[in-house]
Parts: C-alpha cells; structure tokens; sequence
C-alpha cells in the first residue's frame, strides 16, 4: 500500500473514531445550555408580562385620577352653576310668590335640588318650594328634623361670607329607600348686613347623575364619601372584578370636607392584561418556537451530518477493502479517481495515477497505441462490452499481468456522462488456475492419442497374428505330413521341408516383430494402483461438463456408499470412462431428444461367486438407442458411426476392461436410451 | 489322414481361416477336431448333447477375443458345469490379451498359446491336454466301476472288507463282528470275487485309487 492511501485510511479511522466519543459530552453541554435558554425565556416572559401588567395598572390608575380630577370639575361646576342661579333668583328682590315661581322653574332646570327655601336673616322661612320630579318628603317628615344642618350651613356662610354648605345627612323615604340630602346656604345680602338666606336642599346621588358625563359613569363606580371613607352617594356601574383601582379627591367645597371617589375594576381571569403583554407573550411564545425550531433543524442537521460521516467512513471503508481495482476517467481520460486496490495492482502510488491523460502509466510501452485507440473509440460513445474484456497491464516494476476491465459510463447527479468508470480484476491467478486446467486436459488427451496409438498397435498385431498364425499352422502341418510320407524322404521333398520351415521360421519372426511393438507402445500396461471411484470420477468430470455444457446436457455422477476401492491402471480406465461419457453424450446429440441426461454410476457388483470382488461402473444415457445391425458390430476395430470417429474408442474400452480381467457389456436403456457397464476388481482382494 | 486316437478336439475361433489352419495342422498329426466360429455355437452343441460328461478325451482350443460371447465367458461358463477339468482348455491369445490369459490359467485353464503359435508346440500341447483328459476320465472310469462292484456287496461283506483293508488278520475280523473265522473266509473270498482282484493288497490299492 502506498503512503498516501495509508495515510487516508488513518484519516479516516480518526475520523470514525473522534465521532462516537465527542458524542456524550457534547449532549450534556448540549442539554445544559437548552435548559438554561428555556429558563431564561421563560424569566424574560414571565418579568415582561409582570411588567407589563405594573405599566398598564399605572396606567389605568393615571387615567382615573384625571377622570376623578374633571369630575369634581364638573360637580362643583354644577355647584357653582346652581348657586348662581340661586342668586339669581333675589336679583329683582321678588315677592315671595314671585319667587316661587322663579324657584320652581329653576327646578324643574335642576333635578338635583330637592328644596329651595327663602329664609330671613333669622332663618324664618319665607317661602320654599320643592321639586316636582319627587313627591315632597319634607312635608311627612318634617323640616325641624334638619334644622341643625340648617343653621350649621348658615352659620358657616355666615363665617364665610358667602355660600356654604353642611354635612350630609341620610332622609328616609317613604318606599322603604332614602336619599343623602346635603343642605345649601346662600346668605343674600345687602351691603354689609345679611337679609336672608337662600336653602337649597341637594339630593347627592343626583348630583353625581347630573353632573357627570355618560362615559364615566359607564366605566367606574363613582360616589361621595366622608372624610373617614364612608358612602354617602353612589352611582355608576357595579364592577364584577376583584382588582379594584379608586382614586379619591376632596371636593373642597366650604363646609364640608367630601370626598369623590372613583372605583375602576378589571376581571381576574384576564390573562393578558392588555394588548402589550398579549403581544409580548405572543412574541415570546414565537421566539421560543423559533429557537426550538431551530434547535430541532440543527439537531436534525448535525444529526445528518454525522450519518453523512458515517457513511462516508464506512463508504471509505468498503473502497479500501475492496479486492477490486476502481478507477474513474472523465469524459477526456483523465484518471480522476483511483482507489487503493488498484493502486496495489499497478504498484503506482494514487498520485503518480491521477491526472494522467493519454498513455497511462501502468499501460505497457509495447501496447500504449493500441490501449489509446481504443480509449479514442470509447471518448467516440462507442459503449464497451458489458461482460468487460480483458487486458494487459503493467506494474511499476514493469511486469506484466492481465486484468479483466469491466467499463460503464459514469452518470453523475444531473443525469449527464461525466466519464467513464472502470472495474478491474487482476486475472493472472484465474489464468494460472486455467493454464493448470489446460494443462491436465492436455495430460488427458495426450493419454488418450497413446491409449489410441496403443489400441491400434493391438488390433493391428491382433489382426496380423491371425493370418501369421494361419501360414505357420499350415507350415508346420505341411512339415509333419512330408515327415510321415515316405516319398517326402526324396530329393525335391527334402527342398520343399527347407522351404516350409523357412516359411514358419519367417512367420515366427514378423510375430516377434509385432510383440516387439506391441510390448513397447503398451510397456505401461502393468501399472495397477488401488484407487478410489471417486477420484476417477473427479477426474474427467471436468471435461465432462465442459462437452455436457456445448451439449446442454445434464450430468449426474453417483457412486454407492461404501464402494470398494478399484484395483487399475488409473490412467487407462480413465480414458474408458471419458470415451463411454463422450459417446453417451455423443448419442444424445440430435434435435428430437429433449430430456438429455447423463448419469455415470458406481457400484460394487454382484459377486460371481469366484470369491473376488468387483465394482460396477455403469455410463447411462437416454439417447435413441443402438439399433440391432450396429449392435453386431459395436466392438468391431475401426467401426464406426460419426463421421470423424476412427472406430477405436469401444475397441479400446473393451481392451482396457479385458486387460482388468472385467467385461464390458451394454444394454438398452428404459424407456430409451444405452447403459453401458463395465466391472472392475476391487482392490485388496486380488 | 485317418485320427488315430479316439479323441475329441474343439476349436473355437472367429476368424475361418485360423479354424481351417488348426484342423489342417491337427489333422497333420492325426487327431480329429471339430470347429465353431462362436462360443454361443459350441454351447449349443454342449447343450443339445446326450450327456453333460464328455466320453472320450477331449481338448478346447479357444480364441480369447471374439464378438459376442468371449473366450473368457464361455470359460466362466464351463468351470460353471465343472468341465474344465475333463475338457482342458486352451487359450488362443494375441499379445494384448496375455495378461487376462494368465489369469485364466490361473483358474484352471490348462495352458496358453500366444499367436502365432510356432507350429507343432501347439499340437504337442494339445496332445498333454488329451493326455490329462483321458487319465482323467479313465481315472473317473475306474471310480465308477469300483462304486459299481461295491454295491453289489452285502451288508456284512462290506463290513468284512473294511476290516480287511484295514490289515486286520481273520481272527480279530471274527473276534470284531462276533462271528466264527470260516464264515470270514467265506465272505472275503467272495469280497475278492466280486471285486475282482486276488488279494489283500490289491483291493486296498483299488480302494484308495477310487478315494483319491
């Protein structure tokens, strides 16, 4: 591995590493401050609203007091305006029947005064009329009763030398209520010497009716009071609220020391005061809503942030791990992207790789034309083979090793081809394993060319055998019957003996000759080792399934438990073995058979009751069968029935079983179909 | 060219010419021999026979490798009926089939002769294998002749000559089945008859020839 790619896996262990363990403190911290914001939030909110409140009870109470200010205002207004008008009513000093139709007008203008009185200057009453709107109480009850306010109101105009008036007194009437009656005096005077005085009677609580405006007596509860607080007259609204607001003033008017007060209410259950706290609450409340918002954003994005790493890691990870070469080039050839595993491959580091357009380095010089026009090819869109094709590349040392390429475009985000992206597996181990394979398949034919070469050497030395055999038996019978005749003594039979010795003498010679070949094609034949069936089936399974796939035929190998061990010629049996699969396979090679299955089986066989053991190997097929006249000649050297068959692979199965001391028989198959079976001895018995 | 010997010899092979060369060669030294171009033809002539044990000496010449039935099978088939003793075989082979030849010699064929066989070594060993076949069923013969003669012996004649044979004088033979010494001697004078030999001596020889 190259220092770079060391260096970036490290980078990406810490990285993995630092995040779990920053994770804990982090939160902790996290959670404190979150706490701390919530309280402080919650503090703002609680002190905004509390302030808020105070403001808007200062401000309610301010607005009371002004109101309370006009409305003594206004009272002693009506007051004073009263007192004018009383005045008024002495300008022409009137009879007092003439006054008392002024007085009486005069009341009919001010519903607040209950009486008016002329009275001398020693409080005589003169005249006195009361008020139509009411019927008139001080007829039932009396005026004596209220002499003493009376004379107390005068005695103070009298002090004061002008209008007074005296403390209030309470006058029941006759429905079962009663009014608060404050009585007026206006001394009238001429020059310095009083002449009478003029009582107006007021009903206090249409004073405050009177004189006061409809707003105010809407919102508050306004009455009179004593000094010490108590109710005299009330009028206004009766608030339901328990936050009461009152502001008081003196009415400082001469002779009595009354109080307006003025009572403001607001509800209890109102929990926002007023638009300012509403609005601030409301703004609180959003501010609180945003921060968690964002808390929760930020969560959510730091949270994506570390599985974003994660994955990063773990993609780093995988890359690294990965056997198998990546490389990126964009649309140019540039290598843009190379990751460790090929980096390994090519023993260059990423740095020496990156960037590189053209002839790359790990090309080799002697095939850099050849890989450019074909990455002109591929920068033409010309798309590469899917399965990937196969190339050669070299290491930094300058060997050479041949990869599989496995190229696709790469499509980036937008859905463009950004470049091309490339998988790469260093094949040399396969090509070894092939090279190995190929090797034994070699092993394998080559076998089989001398088992053929053997076989022939056989059936030729078996075929010539027969007439050798033929001419030294008729010489040698030739011999015996000149031996026995007595003329065969002469001359010309003497001549005749020589050449029919010579004649067997020759034959014997050309049979030695074939010995001599024969011997030395088959000299291996007397190699017999115990093997297992298995290891025979293993093998030629493999050339086996390499013919069965060409053939799309299924092949199924079953050996018997407990299968003995084969006493053979390894090699030759095989052969036998391969050459019965091929022609099954070979049988079954024809468009009407669909079902084409292959099924080579061993067994130990039957005893036959010579004591020894044998194993039965049996190569099934469900081909079309052998018919009769071919039957005859199945083992027949040199028959055959495909085209480029030399008609010696049965000849030779049955010569190597023979040679076992087996037998090699075949049968049809149901429902179609050959069975060929061959026995073999099993090993340790012979 | 008329067979002198009074035996039997079977040649079984595929190839005419050879078969025509072994009866002419066999013939040559005056002995007869019948042909077969397959074993599954020298079956059918065993088969179809009167009697499963062949009469006169005879000798099978067999070719190993053949279409249909081999060599080797019809051996198997042979030492099956337990013929391969009274009727010697022997193997005709080419050099391949030399080593399953010797394994057939093994398992008691009589012998094997490689082709192409040098002249009368062939027939002299044919001539061997006659030779056993007709000590054999001479031997067989006499077996039967003495399994003959034995039945015809009484319970207490049996009984005498086992005495006999085992070298007993007549007085213990008396003394053993409790009987006088003159009936003895009758019954081993007529033992002597109907075995047909003259003394002691010689029928202990017949007997133990018959049991070996």
């Amino acid at each position: 591995m190259t220092q770079e790619s060391q260096a970036q896996s490290e980078n990406a262990g810490t990285l993995k590493g630092l995040l779990p363990a920053e994770r804990s403190p982090s939160t902790v911290r996290r959670r404190t401050l979150w706490s701390a914001l919530v309280a402080l939030v919650a503090a703002l909110l609680a002190m905004l609203v509390w302030l808020a409140g105070i403001y808007e009870a200062n401000q309610v109470q301010a607005r009371l007091e002004r109101d309370v200010a006009e409305a003594v205002g206004d009272v002693r207004a009506v007051f004073a305006h009263n007192a004018q008008g009383l005045q008024a009513l002495q300008y022409s000093h009137p009879t007092p029947n003439a006054w008392m139709i002024d007085a009486g007008t005069l009341l009919r203008e001010h519903r607040e005064i209950l009486r008016v009185e002329w009275r001398d200057s020693a409080l005589q009453l003169q005249a006195h009329v009361d008020t139509p709107f009411r019927v008139p109480a001080f007829d039932r009850q009396g005026r004596s009763d209220v002499q003493s306010e009376v004379v107390a109101a005068c005695a103070n105009a009298r002090r004061f030398s002008g209008p007074a008036y005296a403390s209030s007194y309470f006058m029941p009437m006759a429905d079962g209520l009663g009014l608060e009656v404050m009585e007026f005096c206006l001394p009238l005077q001429s020059g310095a010497n009083v002449t009478g005085y003029l009582i107006a009677s007021y009903a206090l609580r249409d004073v405050l009716e009177g004189s006061l405006t409809r707003p105010m007596t809407q919102n508050y509860q306004i009455s009179f009071t004593e000094g010490d607080g108590t109710r005299l007259a009330v009028f206004g609204s009766i608030g339901r609220g328990s936050r009461i607001f009152t502001a008081r003033q003196l009415m400082n008017l001469p002779g009595t020391s009354m109080v307006l007060r003025m009572d403001s209410w607001r509800a209890t259950p109102d929990l926002f005061p007023n638009v300012l706290t509403a609005l601030v609450t409301a703004m609180s409340i959003a501010l609180v809503s945003v921060l968690a918002l964002l808390g929760k954003d930020m969560r959510r994005r730091f949270k994506a942030e570390h599985d974003l790493a994660d994955m990063l890691a773990f993609r780093k990870a995988m890359e690294d791990s990965l056997v198998t070469g990546l490389r990126a080039r964009d649309l140019q050839g540039r290598t843009t992207y190379v990751n460790p595993a090929f980096c390994q491959m090519v023993g260059f580091s990423a740095e020496e790789l990156l960037g590189h357009s053209g002839s790359a380095p790990y090309w080799p010089p002697e095939s850099g034309e050849e890989y450019r026009q074909r990455q002109l090819i591929r920068q033409a869109g010309n798309l590469p083979p899917r399965e990937g094709y196969e190339s050669v590349f070299m290491r930094k040392d300058g060997s050479r090793f041949p990869v599989l390429v496995i190229e696709a475009p790469l499509i980036n985000a937008q859905g463009v081809q950004s470049g091309w992206m490339s998988a790469l597996l260093d094949i040399s181990e396969q090509r070894r394993v092939e090279e190995l394979s190929r090797a034994g398949l070699e092993r394998l034919q080559a076998t089989a060319r001398l088992a053929t070469v053997g076989e022939m050497a056989s059936l030729l030395s078996h075929e010539l055998n027969q007439p050798l055999a033929v001419i030294s038996g008729y010489a040698a019978g030739s011999l015996n019957l000149l031996r026995a005749d007595p003329q065969g003594a002469g001359p010309i039979g003497s001549e005749v003996r020589l050449a029919l010795q010579r004649i067997a003498e020759q034959a014997e010679r050309a049979g030695k000759v074939i010995k001599s070949v024969h011997d030395y094609v088959r000299r291996r034949d007397q190699v017999r080792e115990a093997v297992a069936p298995q290891a025979l089936l293993d093998a030629i399974l493999p050339l086996v399934h390499l013919q069965a796939r060409q053939l799309s035929v299924r092949v199924r190998a079953e050996v018997e438990t407990g299968t003995p061990c084969v006493q053979c010629d390894r090699t030759m049996v095989e052969q036998v073995l391969l050459n019965l699969a091929r022609n099954a396979m070979q049988a079954m090679d024809s468009p009407t058979i669909l079902e084409r299955s292959l099924l080579i089986g061993v067994r130990a066989a039957k005893t036959n009751g010579t004591g020894k053991k044998w194993v039965e190997f049996s190569v099934t097929d469900l081909g079309e069968g052998i018919g009769p006249e071919v039957q005859q000649q199945l083992f027949k050297p040199f028959f055959t029935t495909k085209a480029e068959g030399m008609g010696l692979g049965l000849s030779l199965c049955r010569t190597v079983v023979e040679q076992h001391g087996g037998a090699l028989e075949f049968a049809a198959n149901s429902p179609h179909g050959t069975v060929f079976t061959f026995t073999l001895p099993a090993a340790g018995v012979a | 060219m008329q067979p002198v010997i009074d035996a039997r010899i079977f040649i079984v092979d595929d190839d005419a010419s050879v078969r025509e060369a072994l009866a002419w060669l066999l013939r040559s030294r005056r002995l007869h021999s019948q042909v077969f171009d397959s074993a599954e033809a020298f079956q059918q002539q065993l088969e179809s026979a009167p009697g499963a044990a062949p009469e006169q000496p005879c000798c099978l010449l067999l070719d190993v490798r053949m279409p249909g039935l081999s060599g080797l099978a019809l051996f198997d088939w042979l030492i099956e009926r337990q013929l391969q003793l009274a009727m010697p075989v022997i193997f005709l082979t080419g050099h391949a089939d030399v080593p399953t030849a010797v394994d057939a010699v093994k398992r008691g064929a009589f012998d094997f002769c490689e082709k192409p066989f040098s002249g009368n070594v062939l027939v002299d060993r044919v001539e061997q294998a006659l030779a056993r076949s007709d000590s054999l069923l001479q031997a067989r013969r006499h077996a039967a002749k003495v399994r003959e003669r034995q039945t015809e012996l009484t319970e207490r004649e049996r009984d005498v000559m086992r005495l006999v044979v085992a070298g007993l004088p007549n007085k213990l033979i008396a003394d053993r089945l409790d009987i006088s010494i003159r009936t003895v001697e009758v019954h081993r004078s007529r033992v002597f008859d109907k075995m047909e030999v003259a003394s002691a001596v010689e029928l202990a020889n017949l007997l133990r020839d018959w049991q070996g």
